[in-house]
């Protein structure tokens, strides 16, 4: 196996890891405003209801933050841009998905500052859906984006090259 | 992966024809009844066709042309330069005139005489060269800049550029030099992501140029700061933000050993010059060249396009995803529930067999019990009753019936 591989095996396992020990939410009504319940990671009005945020990096390009609270959990992720290219496809892609944050019930509309894509995960979320499951929608999330990228830039590529051998054979 | 199919359906727009004007002038050609029609069109924003066509004189119908020069030393008080126009007569000679002077407001005339066109399979031909027209004067304006450019700089070493303006934001620049003509076009694009999709394409067609098997194309090159040969050009023409591709293209140089074949092998079947065949690739050369912006266009707008379509089929599978993993949850929770209602029709089920030997097992003991006592004597229930039973005490409170 590459060390490309396994790096980046050892990154999505250790945010798995991460994950499953911070994702244990329960449901608590919020301190400040009577008979409303808001997810403190969003608010941080209350500092003994937040953990300490756990900051994951593979490398300088690509990390995770997941930061934790009673009621909810945030996951911000930074995704790797190599070039102008791979830069404009994330955004766009990354754009396209945060667009359509409905489609996905746990993804945030707008990223953290910093980051390229954010998820916000409430207790509701958990109490509805698996844990096990929305850990591995995360982890296949992030490995599908990954590849989506490499894809594009490649299809990208081959388009390009097939347009330019189109039109160098008009002169031939 | 690229579909084939609408790139090819993409490339139709850069055709010679304009298909709206073709499809007017077959309606004329094929009306059986000669009517007065007056019909102006519109193209691109900035080229326009008169068609003009009376009753009175069913076989002549005019055609005027409004279209923008590429250079502004080609303009001419009385319109199109004659070599243009000969190019034009030239085209369909047999079923075109000149008018002269031309209608006003519009660079050129034409009398198409439709009595003239063939019957026949060959009326669509000449009727599409009728709607190339404004094809034809695009491509002779720049061989006749080609043609024409003034020999006096070459000695002094400085070859000027000649700026052409077929689109008032894309212009483009000509060097004549004594073994080649450059060709430079500044690449301007209003939005990143364009600039970003066209700069990969100019790398991959610089690679792609270069390689031993495109070496009869034109050197192809593209860089960010302009070429030297622009040298001197206004700075608001040289400020871009897509860099400059330019295209070197060899000039007056003979035909590579697999064309001579093939000519010689033409020239066999039929009438065909060595020059005439050299004027075809000049008119392909400078339609392609002309066409290039819009070409560049074209693949931005299709990969933008392509990639939409990409992200659109990646929601759709992390979409999937999430909602498998809902729909498992919630199989889960109903097998959970079907489980507890079966244990529950288990229970009942058990209940009564558990009922039905207790009975069972009562009926037994009783039986024992029966074999148990096997003297009988008789009266003796009577007397157990009467003498052996304890009689029942009634409290203090309670009440006792008098009798």
């Amino acid at each position: 196996m590459s060390s490309q591989a396994s790096s980046l095996r050892l990154y999505l396992t250790c945010i798995r890891n991460t994950l499953d020990a911070a994702m244990c939410l329960q449901n608590f009504p919020c301190q400040e405003v009577e008979r409303h319940n808001k997810p403190e990671v969003e608010l941080k009005t209350s500092p003994e209801l937040l953990l300490n945020p756990v900051l994951i990096c593979r490398n300088e390009a690509e990390r995770c933050l997941i930061e934790t609270s009673i009621n909810s959990l945030r996951i911000s992720l930074k995704v790797k841009q190599a070039d102008e290219l791979e830069n404009i496809l994330t955004k766009k892609f990354l754009r396209f998905l945060s667009m359509r944050a409905e489609a996905f019930q746990v993804l945030r509309r707008k990223p953290v500052q910093g980051y390229d894509i954010s998820f916000l995960i409430t207790n509701y979320h958990s109490e509805d859906m698996q844990k096990q499951k929305l850990i591995d929608f995360i982890i296949q999330f992030m490995e599908d984006i990954d590849k989506e990228i490499s894809d594009l830039k490649m299809s990208v590529n081959t388009r390009g090259r097939l347009v330019a051998t189109e039109f160098l054979k008009q002169f031939i | 992966m690229l579909e084939d199919g609408e790139e090819k359906e993409s490339m139709a727009c850069f055709e010679r024809v304009s298909p709206a004007l073709r499809e007017i002038l077959l309606k004329l050609y094929r009306a059986e009844k000669a009517v007065d029609f007056d019909h102006h069109l519109y193209e691109f924003g900035s080229v326009e066709y008169h068609i003009e066509s009376s009753a009175a004189d069913p076989q002549h119908k005019y055609l005027s042309i409004a279209t923008p020069l590429l250079s502004q030393g080609l303009l001419l008080a009385s319109g199109l330069s004659t070599y243009t126009k000969q190019m034009v007569q030239d085209a369909c000679s047999d079923v075109v005139e000149i008018v002269e002077p031309q209608k006003e407001g519009y660079q050129l005339t034409l009398r198409l005489n439709f009595a003239k066109i063939p019957r026949g399979k060959d009326f669509d031909q000449v009727i599409r060269k009728l709607s190339s027209v404004q094809a034809v004067i695009l491509s002779s304006q720049l061989k006749e800049m080609l043609q024409n450019v003034n020999s006096q700089d070459i000695p002094e070493g400085m070859y000027k550029p000649i700026k052409l303006v077929y689109h008032p934001r894309e212009p483009f620049y000509v060097i004549r030099q004594p073994e080649k003509i450059i060709a430079v076009f500044p690449i301007r694009f209003r939005e990143q992501t364009d600039v970003i999709i066209a700069t990969a394409f100019f790398q991959e067609l610089m690679d792609v140029g270069s390689s031993a098997k495109w070496a009869k194309a034109p050197a192809c090159t593209w860089s960010p700061i302009p070429p030297p040969e622009l040298r001197g050009e206004p700075l608001e023409d040289l400020s871009t933000n897509g860099g400059f591709v330019s295209f070197a293209i060899a000039y007056n140089s003979p035909p590579p050993p697999i064309l001579m074949l093939r000519l010689a092998n033409l020239l066999w079947k039929s009438d065909i010059s060595f020059h005439h065949v050299e004027g075809i690739k000049l008119d392909r050369t400078v339609w392609s060249l002309l066409n290039f912006y819009a070409y560049i266009k074209n693949h931005v707008k299709c990969t933008r396009g392509f990639i939409q379509r990409r992200m659109q089929k990646r929601l759709d599978i992390l979409v999937e995803v999430l909602k498998k993993a809902n729909s498992k949850e919630n199989e889960h929770v109903k097998e959970i529930e079907a489980n507890a209602g079966r244990r529950a029709i288990r229970k009942l089920v058990s209940l009564s067999k558990l009922k039905t030997l207790k009975h069972k097992c009562g009926d037994f003991t009783r039986r024992i019990k029966q074999i148990r006592f096997r003297v009988k004597i008789h009266g003796f229930k009577r007397f157990r009753r009467r003498w052996l039973t304890l009689p029942k005490f009634s409290s203090a409170m309670g009440y006792t019936r008098l009798e």
